[in-house]
């Protein structure tokens, strides 16, 4: 447990970078709660964002590898079906 | 036993799983996304070759979207609008259009103007609007929802509409039953001058102004008229129904999987740190607050739909 919390404090300025990509995407979301075209939009820029910012995360720590973009595009895919389904059934 | 060891692989990175929980895994994460998928199929075409779905059947009465619209007019400083039951009238006729024809829109697929009901109900009108609202289970949520989109709103809010009419219509749209709110806002042509009235229209969506013709055709609005419209609705062949709101089954399902997931993160990302377990892989922290995002996102939004 130790090493996470370090982990995360190590990784602070990316995460909190993070945050607000997700942070500005529920506030989208929430805003434009009457607009279901833009929060499609919103959706996807923000799975987008998030895949970029695993890479560019990896590559700065050096421990980027094939396997970890696969897992960041899968979560968002995931993400994304969730929030898809969600949206068309409103 | 056997299937101990099973959950265990799928929850618990160990041996078996090369130190990483199996619903982890590409493969884990692609089957939750393909049952997620595969369930959404269900519950669009289930209608279409079997039993129809109960959607959003909600109690809501005309005079209470009514009252909650003029409560928002006079919070904005306007008069209230005048319930015209030739509006009511109108609207119940373009909600049972809808649900003949299959279509959710302001224009009919062949072409029909919102205002075409208007005038087939004698209603001649200087100004005229129309919002729509669909599978909301109050009538203060859908008003909420109109009153948050800017176009809506300036329909809700104009002063120069005198006149209101609404319909609450129930009936089968693309296989699921849902409740259908149609608001019509109008202001009658009084102009004494014989020359060609124009009719300034502001719906929600469609911005087009168009002219009218002078002289309508009127027709009564009378009961028979009234009772006639919501039951051309054709009657439903043999069909069972399946009681279940899709909405709120896909919403309950979604945060039942990312919740899952959630926790497997969790536990992985904790047992992997007490081990002292160095791997290739994406960082927990990050796939947790993705995932929680999606969790708000999921809470956040509600049933029903306006246009």
């Amino acid at each position: 447990m130790k090493n996470t919390v370090k982990t995360f404090f190590r990784h602070l300025p990316h995460f909190l970078t993070l945050f607000g990509i997700l942070f500005a995407g529920l506030l989208g979301f929430f805003v434009f709660s009457y607009d279901r075209a833009f929060q499609v939009i919103i959706a996807v820029s923000v799975a987008v964002s998030y895949v970029f910012w695993g890479i560019m995360h990896h590559i700065i720590h050096k421990d980027f590898h094939i396997s970890i973009v696969v897992e960041y595009l899968l979560v968002a895919s995931l993400g994304l079906v969730v929030v898809f389904s969600l949206i068309f059934r409103t | 036993m056997k299937f101990a060891h099973k959950i265990a692989h799928l929850i618990f990175p160990r041996e078996s799983n090369n130190q990483k929980a199996k619903l982890l895994h590409p493969s884990g994460i692609s089957v939750l996304a393909i049952l997620l998928i595969v369930f959404q199929l269900v519950l669009t075409y289930i209608p279409r070759i079997g039993p129809s779905i109960l959607g959003y059947a909600a109690n809501i009465s005309p005079s209470e979207v009514i009252r909650l619209t003029n409560e928002k007019r006079s919070q904005a400083g306007l008069l209230p609008l005048t319930e015209n039951p030739t509006l009511s009238a109108a609207a119940q006729a373009k909600g049972a259009d809808m649900l003949n024809r299959d279509y959710w829109a302001h224009i009919a697929p062949d072409g029909t103007q919102p205002w075409k009901f208007f005038i087939d109900f004698g209603y001649k009108y200087r100004y005229a609007g129309e919002n729509l609202a669909r599978d909301f289970s109050n009538p203060s949520s859908a008003v909420d929802a109109w009153m948050a989109s800017p176009t809506h709103k300036e329909n809700l809010l104009s002063p120069k509409y005198k006149e209101i009419g609404i319909a609450v219509i129930e009936g089968d749209l693309a296989g699921v039953d849902t409740t259908i709110i149609v608001q019509f806002f109008g202001s009658k042509f009084v102009d004494t001058t014989p020359s060609v009235p124009l009719a300034k229209v502001q719906p929600a969506v469609v911005a087009e102004k168009q002219s009218v013709s002078p002289t309508p055709a009127f027709v009564p609005v009378t009961e028979a008229v009234l009772t006639v419209l919501p039951s051309q609705t054709p009657a439903p062949a043999v069909k069972s129904d399946i009681f279940i709101s899709p909405f709120s089954t896909t919403r309950s399902l979604s945060l039942f999987v990312v919740g899952i997931l959630l926790a497997v993160l969790v536990i992985d990302g904790v047992l992997i740190s007490r081990r002292r377990i160095v791997r290739i892989g994406g960082r927990t922290f990050a796939h947790v607050a993705f995932l929680g995002m999606i969790i708000a996102i999921a809470l956040i939004l509600e049933a029903g739909q306006i246009i």
